[in-house]
């Protein structure tokens, strides 16, 4: 043991110290990075190497690790939520899309255009030959159609942007899928040469948060620093593989719009699970969530079931009011004159519109073709609007109090699924307050280490030049 | 726990975002004054109110109704009024030549009274509300009468329908009066009826009775047609007795759907309308907590240890 070996510990300490001081920049560097974890320099002392006089000396300081701060439990229960958040945000802002056409707090929309209609049909009562009265019916009538087809145009437009939104997702999808299998050989390459692949890991980490907002994935961490990214088939009780090791499956979509089909290939290209709007067996029996399960839900089930609500009522107002419209005799004795046009299947409220017949001198006020001044058909009709009538099959609600009730119900879901997402944000907020505390940067943290080593340099430093005057005495004792 | 710079971000962001939330909803519903606006700010209230704002509107329009039918039975009031006065004419004439007179000039002149009279008696029945003729019943695109006989043009019993129209929900009102129950003492059903003179034939049998400067008058038949022209009187009394119950039943309705109307409309408000004292202090009170987070969160930015390094 000599002066050299204080003054390699010396050397060997500054190498240290700038390597930690390396890290810290980084650190600091990264303080704004989404899903960067910030890494840690574990400091050891060296090896014991000589004995001085049967005492041994440790051989300086050297790094055992730089790891990075990072909490698994904390990742899984982030990729959960961030699944569960993504679906219900998507479902939320939809409804919130489609709400304003079944708002009538401010403005009238189609409920108002009921009763307009019928009480347009009570003003033809007070004269029920007169030109104006007549006009005045139709020109609400046609009021009514236009509210049906705009409230029916709007759901269906919101359904193609559903079906449109597929293509793009499912790209993104797939993306994600290709990164994570090429940041795991990455991983698995650096783990075999004994490397510790910090940013790497932490990408991917943040890519499975990006994918679980996609669609509701849930992933396993192999031995090899490999992770296998999975969804959950509920019917067949499988996993089906979207990432197994360093391969990745993909979605692919075909089929036409607005009723596209999304396909799930395995790594090995097989086709596991695929929806297909028009069969019984969609991808819905792997339901964990994410904006992917939204999209199609919405696609498939939710809009659609106010499509056929509006439908109904469509359906049952151009029933009743044919049933006693045709009944009745116009001014001319003439009978058996629709007032709507008949339609038969589903897009009763798209295609509701007036007979071709009907002008205002072929409306049926009239009960008897001897009586043409006679209201009592008009009055009839007038009075539906009072009248359980709704829905066509078995009516238990009038149309006003039907539609009423079908918007309350609306309502229900828009304002449920608005509380579940403030829900879910205050949750996700927390989780990330979580990993921001336990991974996050803190700059004044980052300073302090900055200011620790800095200092420890200096003494590192002094340490040699003290060595070297040390040095200097030596070689002066022999001049 | 450790603070980071993310975190605090975060927290900050979050924090900053729900308190503009809180705002805006407030701002919201100063500027529209409304508590609800939109179905999902409270379904179930907004299922009510849109329950409330239909009943409203069929209230409004049986305010219409009841418009355009007070229209109709004033006009059937006026027409009914002038013959009360024709057969009071009638009357009076027909009481002064009671006996028959021997002057022929007199008797022309009687005769040529009660023809008149019996004219204006089918005018007053051809009254008409734009092209409608409101004694006409349910063919009120023709006159009820003619002069040249005394039959009725317009539908006869038992389709002779009186207009109907709803005034209420649930309850109708009969607004015209058929010419046959009027002038011909049509009874046969449904009701009403007002009596069972034909006023018609009566005015033509005393213009036989009476006879002219040529014809000498028939006592007998003068005496019949006097009582039958009393009996007509009544009858036509009758309709109007009728119509202004009518009247007063549209007047009724009229006063119960405005009580209703404002029933409804009360509640609406009670509903609906906010109370701007209590969201002035909500907002204010919101406001000091947004201007304090966001001067606390300028202040805490500030720390850092570089400031001091």
């Amino acid at each position: 043991m000599g002066l050299n070996t204080a003054m390699d510990i010396g050397r060997n300490a500054l190498m240290i110290f700038q390597t930690a001081n390396e890290v810290t920049s980084q650190n600091i560097a990264n303080v704004n990075t989404p899903g960067y974890s910030r890494q840690k320099v574990v400091l050891e002392s060296g090896p014991t190497s000589t004995a001085v006089k049967g005492y041994p000396l440790e051989s300086g300081v050297r790094i055992a690790n730089v790891e990075r701060v990072y909490d698994g439990l904390l990742q899984q229960q982030m990729v959960s939520s961030g699944s569960t958040q993504s679906y219900d945000t998507t479902k939320s802002q939809v409804l919130q899309q489609i709400e304003p056409s079944f708002n009538e707090t401010n403005t009238d929309g189609l409920g108002a255009a009921v009763s307009k209609f019928f009480a347009s049909w009570q003003d033809l009562t007070t004269n029920p030959a007169g030109y104006f009265e007549r006009q005045a019916v139709i020109s609400r009538a046609q009021g009514l159609a236009d509210n049906f087809h705009s409230v029916s145009q709007t759901l269906t437009n919101t359904i193609s942007a559903q079906d449109a939104a597929l293509a793009p997702l499912t790209n993104s999808i797939n993306i994600n899928l290709q990164g994570i299998a090429r940041l795991n050989a990455e991983i698995k390459n650096t783990d075999m040469l004994n490397g510790n692949d910090n940013g790497s890991r932490d990408q991917r980490d943040q890519l499975i948060r990006d994918l679980s907002q996609q669609m509701g994935v849930k992933f396993t961490d192999n031995r090899d620093g490999t992770t296998d990214v999975y969804v959950y088939d509920s019917v067949s009780n499988t996993n089906i593989y979207l990432v197994q090791g360093t391969v990745s499956g993909s979605l692919t979509t075909g089929g036409t719009p607005p009723a596209s089909t999304v396909t799930i290939n395995d790594p090995a290209g097989t086709v596991l699970l695929s929806v297909d709007p028009k069969a019984t067996t969609p991808l819905y029996s792997a339901p964990d969530g994410g904006q992917l399960w939204g999209t199609l839900q919405l696609r498939d089930k939710i809009i659609p079931g106010y499509l056929t609500q509006i439908d109904t009522l469509a359906e049952s107002i151009s029933t009743s009011v044919n049933a006693l419209h045709s009944a009745g005799f116009s001014p001319t004795g003439a009978t058996g004159q629709d007032f709507f046009a008949t339609w038969a299947g589903t897009g009763a409220a798209a295609n509701f519109k007036l007979d071709l017949g009907l002008t205002s001198s072929t409306i049926a006020a009239s009960s008897s073709d001897q009586l043409p001044g006679d209201n009592s058909n008009a009055l009839k009709i007038a009075k539906l609007a009072n009248g359980q009538t709704t829905p066509a099959a078995t009516p238990t609600a009038t149309f006003s109090s039907f539609y009423s009730s079908f918007v309350s119900s609306f309502g229900m879901d828009v304002q449920s699924s608005k509380a579940i997402v403030a829900q879910d944000d205050a949750y996700m907020k927390q989780l990330t307050a979580l990993r921001d505390s336990n991974s996050g940067v803190s700059l004044d943290e980052e300073l302090t280490n900055l200011l620790k080593y800095q200092r420890s340099y200096q003494a590192s430093a002094k340490v040699i030049t003290t060595v070297s005057d040390m040095l200097d005495i030596t070689l002066a004792m022999i001049r | 726990m450790r603070v980071t710079q993310n975190s605090i971000a975060s927290n900050t962001i979050y924090n900053l975002q729900q308190g503009r939330i809180k705002l805006d909803a407030l701002q919201e519903s100063i500027a529209t004054q409304q508590k609800v606006n939109r179905p999902s700010d409270d379904p179930t209230s907004s299922g009510v109110l849109m329950d409330i704002g239909d009943r409203l509107k069929a209230l409004d329009q049986y305010a219409t109704s009841i418009t355009k039918a007070n229209t109709w039975v004033s006009f059937t009031n006026t027409a009914l009024t002038g013959m009360t006065d024709i057969m009071a004419q009638a009357k009076k004439l027909v009481s002064s030549i009671s006996s028959g007179t021997s002057d022929p000039s007199i008797r022309q002149s009687a005769h040529d009274q009660l023809v008149d009279l019996k004219k204006q008696m089918v005018d007053m029945a051809n009254t008409q509300i734009g092209d409608q003729y409101i004694f006409s019943g349910g063919k009120s695109n023709v006159p009820p009468f003619t002069n040249t006989d005394n039959a009725y043009a317009g539908a006869a019993d038992p389709n002779s329908t009186q207009l109907t129209i709803e005034i209420a929900r649930g309850t109708d009102q009969a607004v015209s009066i058929t010419g046959d129950r009027l002038l011909l003492g049509s009874v046969t059903a449904p009701p009403p009826s007002y009596g069972e003179t034909n006023i018609l034939e009566t005015f033509d049998n005393l213009i036989t009775a009476v006879g002219d400067r040529n014809i000498a008058s028939n006592a007998t038949d003068l005496a019949q047609g006097a009582t039958d022209l009393q009996a007509g009187f009544v009858q036509i009394t009758n309709a109007v007795g009728d119509n202004i119950t009518r009247m007063t039943r549209l007047d009724t309705i009229s006063t119960l759907n405005d009580t209703n109307k404002n029933m409804l409309q009360s509640m609406l408000d009670k509903i609906q309308n906010v109370d701007l004292a209590q969201l002035g202090v909500e907002l204010s009170s919101q406001t000091t907590a947004y201007q304090a987070s966001l001067s606390t969160t300028a202040k805490i930015s500030q720390l850092s240890l570089l400031n001091y390094l």
